[in-house]
């Protein structure tokens, strides 16, 4: 459960949420702007504590984890995509997507390397030295999915993906998480578009902190 | 309209609480520094002021040239002069001699006695020059005879109480009857000619039988007033042969100084006369005003994040750039009155402290129209200053953007500056204080060539010096008295000076070399451990048709005859010989260094006795009061310590060093509330940023760690451009002293740790707190 404080009322932004998400699936997560999907999404990322329940994370309990142990295993497992891409915008394009790998202390050989590869599969190398306000929406959103994969994270914590894009951009970043899934990586994506979902393996309805309904899906 | 606007005002500075408290009592420091240091300037250059002929007024003073090329310049001029040059040079109006009276007088009225030395001995002009205001007696007339004495408020209560004094008679020496023809005012503080009570200019001759006609005896300072629109370079021309036109042999040249000058203008150049703090404070006031007024730009930009969206709504809905600059100048020039009422405040509690620490009796007036203003154009400069970088800044965002959730862009160069520039004025105040403070504690340990420690010594009165001996032998037997000498003057300041003394192969160019003479009791150089490095000290008690003389280093160089005892010398129409050469020890202050002086004995000329005691002062002290009234029972008895006489000679220098200290602490504090400032708002615009490093692995310590060596970084760019800066500016300083010490690296490395510790301790807690932010808080954060 988690629960918000304000002034006056504590609100229960998540409240008996049972959920098991397994290696290599591809859950949706959908509801109404409240309902607690970002919460929900933060707490599966380590970047938000429940005020109570448990969470488990490749079968290690890690609700009780401190801060740096959450850092270490979130930089080492997790990567996360933003709906405002949240690229740091003092630093280039190739300077964001290097940044996970800075704080792993990989050797500047190695990450010369992967960002390169990287970039190349997200159809950004053009792109490398320009800064993120220069550039579209879509590339802002691929550099933000590169910087993400970097690290060949296990789970990919996905919030609103498309939230920012047109049709089309959001169709590519679309395909580009498919085609991770299907390389075995988890993802996990709260959405708010239908078509999006479809993607899915599986879509969770929330209301209210609630989860309503769990529609298996059959993967095409 | 002004209602809506006060109420915005106050809301915004209740919502922020911690922010306008830091603000405001950060301009208020500031302010409350320069107000303080203005009242003290204020102070200073007003000394003398109060004469209303102070533009017509001048002092003249001497300019005597010795042998090695050396001036020697004091405002002490022959009896003669005054009277003469009123009547010789047209553009004199008026003329007047001012001496001291020569050590003390035991004044007596019907029933009491008193012994007093804060008298003046003046011309009848004195009164019509000078503004020294009449209570009682006729103004026109105030020293009508030549038994007028003339005496002032305070003295008038000592000593007649609440009666009418004038005619009353007072007995000097119980030799002279002078009578009361005038009170006055007591002197205003700020005066440079200070006393109890004036006598005509003749007792010198009455009672000393001194030769007012002499052009050779240099004591007295001249005044004199001239005519409305005289040309003074003119004038000066005229008045610079004089003495030499009545004395052949003379090797002075007469000069003018403005009368309004004399308190803040050293003629001889001296470097740390007063004109010389009140510039560095001057300067020191502006800066720490600057100082804070940067932070007053820093802290509001810092924050101007939060105002951003507030003037792009103020935009949207129709304000423009011209009426919202005014409105922030506006804002800005109200704080600043807040702090402005705060600093009058803190002033008004401060000045006590600040009194006593600059030894002046400042008050916080408005009654002086130039304080009124420049308090005034304080307030509204540092409003102004403060509030105008903020202004234009904020008033050029561009809503739009703003709205959109874009953040605007800043290179806060202009702002990294600012700090820097204040923390290279602290880090260079800092080392100059303590260099200061160094060179002053070295002075007042130096081994000065004598003992100044356990002595006393006591102020023997004229046509006394024939109780000395007796008086001697009661004070040895006192328990704890180690030896008892006598002299003309302690070596602490040895003021009587010739140049009338010849030795065998004199050269010609050795005429006029200037020697310092002591009259000294033959145990005067053991008293004072003075060290004798050839021939031998003076014998006790033995009289022989020759005179004895030691003489110091500095004299047997200039004599070059350290290699002959026995030389033979004669000074004035004296004959004596030789016999010991004692190492050089220091008589004036060591700012001056060693000059040649002559020792001999001659009880006719002791003034002081000087007691050495074994250090228990207390008791020795009651004893020697006890002998000395059954001596002189109708003498009250005063003495001095020698060790206190030698820090009054540093009394101006300790105060001024610790002023500074005062106000480099003040600049510390108000140049780490700016680096505050500059921190909170680089690190609040990079909150963000720091979330998303986080999310992507960041950990405290890489966060902490790259702002700390970013902030740190300034200040070892303000410690590289402070050091040489400070360094220069102490070795002037201190080319000042005839003895000093040499600046250390370790002064430089102490500035240098304690300003990084300094900002450390500033921007800890928001690194902290900014490294430790909870991701997720930091992501929603817009």
């Amino acid at each position: 459960m988690k629960t918000f404080r304000t002034d006056e009322v504590e609100t229960a932004a998540l409240n008996n949420v049972n959920l098991e998400i397994n290696k290599g699936e591809f859950v949706a997560i959908m509801g109404p702007s409240g309902c607690g999907k970002s919460t929900l999404l933060n707490i599966l990322g380590l970047l938000d504590n429940p005020t109570s329940g448990e969470l488990f994370f490749n079968e290690n309990k890690v609700d009780g984890y401190n801060e740096r142990q959450r850092t270490n295993l979130r930089k080492e497992n997790i990567g996360f995509v933003f709906q405002n891409f949240n690229l740091i915008e003092e630093l280039t394009v190739y300077e964001n997507i290097e940044l996970p790998l800075l704080y792993m202390k990989v050797s500047s050989s190695e990450r010369k390397k992967r960002v390169r590869e990287v970039l190349e599969r997200m159809k950004i190398t053009h792109r490398a030295k320009h800064f993120p306000q220069q550039l579209s929406g879509g590339q802002q959103q691929r550099a933000a999915i590169a910087r993400a994969v970097i690290t060949n994270p296990k789970l990919i914590l996905a919030d609103e993906p498309t939230g920012n894009l047109d049709s089309a951009n959001g169709e590519e970043v679309m395909n580009l998480l498919t085609q991770l899934n299907e390389t075995g990586t988890t993802i996990v994506m709260v959405t708010h578009s239908p078509s999006d979902a479809d993607r899915s393996h599986r879509i969770i309805q929330l209301f209210d902190g609630h989860i309503v309904t769990e529609n298996m899906r059959q993967t095409l | 309209m002004l209602k809506i606007f006060l109420n915005t005002v106050f809301r915004k500075l209740f919502l922020q609480k911690g922010y306008s408290l830091i603000n405001i009592l950060g301009l208020a420091t500031g302010i409350t520094c320069s107000l303080l240091i203005l009242l003290w300037v204020e102070y200073e250059l007003n000394f003398d002021s109060f004469h209303e002929n102070r533009d017509q007024i001048y002092s003249v003073y001497e300019n005597q040239i010795y042998a090695d090329g050396e001036t020697f310049t004091v405002y002490a001029t022959p009896a003669p002069l005054a009277p003469k040059l009123k009547k010789e040079i047209s553009e004199i109006d008026k003329a007047t001699r001012v001496s001291r009276i020569w050590g003390k007088l035991i004044l007596s009225t019907e029933g009491s006695t008193f012994v007093e030395s804060s008298g003046l001995c003046v011309d009848s002009d004195f009164f019509k020059m000078l503004s020294f205001p009449t209570l009682l007696g006729d103004p026109n007339l105030v020293m009508p005879n030549h038994n007028s004495i003339v005496i002032t408020e305070k003295m008038s209560k000592r000593y007649f109480g609440e009666d009418n004094p004038i005619g009353k008679t007072i007995n000097i020496n119980s030799n002279f009857e002078y009578h009361v023809s005038a009170v006055l005012k007591n002197p205003p503080k700020n005066s440079s000619l200070n006393f109890d009570f004036l006598l005509p200019f003749n007792f010198i001759k009455d009672n000393w039988g001194f030769n007012v006609n002499n052009w050779d005896a240099h004591a007295f300072l001249t005044l004199i007033q001239v005519k409305r629109n005289s040309y003074i370079p003119n004038l000066e021309t005229k008045i610079k042969p004089y003495i030499k036109q009545n004395l052949k042999q003379s090797n002075t040249d007469l000069a003018l100084q403005a009368f309004s000058d004399y308190h803040l203008y050293s003629i001889s150049g001296k470097k740390l006369s007063p004109i010389f703090y009140v510039n560095i404070f001057s300067v020191v006031a502006f800066v720490i005003l600057l100082s804070s007024c940067f932070n007053y730009m820093n802290l509001s930009t810092a924050r101007s994040e939060r105002r951003a969206r507030e003037v792009a709504v103020r935009k949207v809905v129709g304000a423009q750039k011209r009426g919202l600059f005014a409105l922030f100048i506006a804002e800005s020039i109200f704080i600043s009155l807040l702090a402005f009422g705060f600093a009058i405040v803190l002033v008004e509690l401060l000045l006590p402290f600040f009194k006593e620490l600059t030894q002046r009796d400042l008050s916080l007036t408005i009654s002086n129209p130039i304080l009124f203003l420049s308090f005034a154009t304080i307030a509204l400069f540092t409003g102004f200053i403060s509030g105008s970088y903020p202004a234009l800044y904020l008033s050029s965002f561009k809503p739009i953007k703003i709205l959109k959730g874009n953040l605007y862009k800043d290179s806060h160069q202009f702002r990294k500056l600012m700090v820097i520039s204040q923390f290279t004025i602290s880090i260079a105040l800092i080392i100059c204080s303590s260099i200061i403070y160094r060179q002053l504690d070295y002075i007042k340990d130096k081994d000065i060539g004598y003992q100044k420690d356990n002595i006393i010594y006591i102020e023997l009165l004229d046509d006394f010096q024939e109780h000395y001996p007796q008086l001697k032998e009661n004070l040895i037997k006192i328990p704890g008295v180690i030896k008892v000498t006598a002299a003309s003057q302690m070596p602490i300041n040895f003021t009587n000076s010739t140049s009338h003394v010849t030795w065998g192969g004199k050269s010609k160019d050795a005429d006029n070399i200037l020697f310092q003479l002591s009259f000294v009791d033959y145990d005067f150089i053991e008293t004072f451990e003075m060290e004798v490095i050839h021939g031998q000290g003076f014998l006790a008690n033995k009289e022989s048709d020759n005179i004895k003389l030691v003489i110091n280093e500095a004299a047997a160089s200039a004599m070059k005859m350290d290699y002959t005892i026995g030389g033979k010398v004669s000074i004035w129409d004296y004959e004596g010989e030789v016999i010991g050469i004692v190492k050089d020890f220091n008589f004036n202050s060591l700012q001056v260094g060693v000059k040649p002086l002559i020792m001999l004995i001659n009880s006719d000329e002791f003034e002081y006795i000087a007691i050495k005691t074994d250090g228990n002062e207390q008791p020795i002290i009651n004893n020697i009061r006890e002998t000395w009234n059954t001596t002189f029972p109708e003498i009250p008895f005063s003495y001095r310590l020698l060790r206190d006489d030698f820090s009054y000679l540093y009394k101006a220098e300790s105060r001024m060093s610790l002023i500074f200290i005062s106000f480099t602490i003040i600049a510390i504090i108000i140049s780490s509330l700016g680096l505050f400032g500059l921190s909170s708002y680089i690190i609040e615009q990079k909150y963000k940023e720091m979330g998303i490093r986080k999310v992507f692995g960041a950990e405290f310590q890489h966060l902490f760690k790259s702002f700390l060596i970013r902030f740190l970084r300034w200040i070892l760019l303000a410690n590289l451009i402070s050091w040489p800066i400070a360094y220069f500016l102490m070795q002037w300083w201190l080319a000042g002293f005839a003895y000093r010490i040499n600046i250390s690296w370790l002064e430089f490395l102490g500035a240098g740790i304690l300003s990084i510790f300094i900002a450390f301790i500033t921007v800890f807690y928001r690194i902290y707190k900014v490294s430790s932010i909870t991701p997720i808080r930091a992501i929603r954060y817009e």
